[in-house]
């Protein structure tokens, strides 16, 4: 085994620092308000790290290549689980159902209690009258 | 050929030699990471469906984490990180000593990482800040206490807060919050639970390093288990942001 690559120390450091650097980065850039672009710069910064960890850490830069196309499938099946989920999930609005008239959040959490019961955009619903989701049919 | 005498006392003999027993190992760790990914996967499409549909609340409800205990945790776990990958590169230069000091910084930068995320969780059960039908929290964040009878007049007309005038408190209501923790807690449990997994495979990993049984010649475990604790880092990478760092 004394073939093997044997990554230098000195690219471990840099690639601690550099992850240390970017931790930084991504909470400070949290507090800048970019609208919904903040969440597309908090996920491109977790991506740098992630390849970093992912190709110096985990040794995928100097490894076979096999292992990486392992990795990458991994990922490629996530982004067709998304993709999939949401043609589904974001259209059942398109079919005129309200998300929780789909699929109805059992209203059991102790504050409920103390709230008036309130559809995905906060306006009052009666219990009562809601004929599509009561909790009978589930039981 | 490698099934004479000489072949050393680690290597298998259903393999074709020390290198190719060496990559097969490295490979099916791959594919175990592969099905790792992917059980994490079906946490992070029910992360991304529910905060697509409950966007105000995600970023309402994501306030009552405390950034500074993340941030500390994600400097600790990058930092446990660096010194698994330092412990595979001492016993590959044959420094036992280092490699076995290494680890035992792994471990104890793991068990850092559960003291904090326990008292994360502490203070979530103290104040009823739990998934689904346990979440019963109404803290300052989502209470405010109104004298005024003019904005009481207004508040109790409008449809999203709700206010009690027996106890002169406004509830403003954030729709759903049970379920921003339901999430919280069943993806950071499952990455606590990694994270304690990854502690007993380390400690193992100084016992046997400390036998002689791992050296620069066969340190196959090492290498596979520095895998798996850079994928528990590389997890909480996308955890973070995710979770404390909301718009």
């Amino acid at each position: 085994m004394s073939d093997h690559h044997i990554t230098p120390l000195r690219t471990y450091l840099i690639i601690a620092s550099c992850l240390f650097f970017l931790s930084g980065v991504t909470v400070w850039v949290s507090y800048i308000d970019l609208g919904s672009f903040n969440i597309v710069l908090a996920m491109l910064v977790a991506t740098v790290k992630a390849s970093l960890v992912a190709f110096f850490f985990m040794h995928l830069l100097w490894d076979d290549k096999k292992n990486l196309v392992l990795f990458l499938m991994s990922l490629m099946f996530f982004g067709i689980f998304v993709v999939i989920t949401m043609i589904d999930t974001e259209f059942r609005g398109a079919l005129g159902f309200n998300p929780e008239t789909k699929n109805p959040i059992t209203k059991r959490a102790s504050f409920y209690g103390q709230l008036p019961l309130t559809d995905t955009h906060g306006y009052p619903v009666d219990s009562h009258d809601d004929i599509h989701h009561g909790d009978d049919d589930h039981h | 050929m490698s099934h004479d005498n000489s072949s050393p006392s680690f290597f298998q003999h259903h393999f074709h030699d020390v290198e190719q027993q060496y990559e097969t190992s490295k490979f099916g760790m791959w594919a175990f990471i592969l099905t790792e990914v992917l059980t994490f996967a079906g946490l992070f499409v029910a992360y991304i469906v529910y905060r697509s549909w409950y966007p105000d609340m995600f970023v309402g409800v994501h306030k009552l984490l405390d950034v500074n205990k993340g941030l500390l945790n994600t400097v600790v776990l990058i930092t446990s990180s660096l010194t698994m990958a330092l412990a595979i590169w001492a016993i590959q230069k044959n420094l036992k000593k280092l490699s076995i000091f290494m680890l035992t910084a792994t471990f104890v930068f793991a068990l850092a990482f559960l003291g904090v995320k326990y008292q994360e969780y502490h203070h979530k059960y103290e104040v009823g800040q739990l998934p689904g039908k346990y979440y019963s929290y109404m803290g300052p964040e989502v209470v405010e206490v109104i004298k005024d009878q003019e904005k009481i007049d207004y508040y109790t007309s409008s449809n999203n807060v709700y206010f009690d005038a027996e106890t002169n408190r406004l509830y403003k209501t954030m729709n759903n919050p049970h379920i921003f923790f339901s999430i919280y807690f069943v993806m950071t449990g499952l990455h606590g639970l990694h994270v304690a997994i990854g502690m007993g495979l380390i400690a193992w990993l100084i016992y046997s390093t400390a036998r002689g049984n791992i050296h620069q010649k066969y340190y196959t475990p090492m290498e596979m288990i520095g895998i798996f604790w850079h994928l528990v880092d590389l997890i909480w990478i996308y955890l973070f942001p995710l979770f404390y760092l909301i718009g």
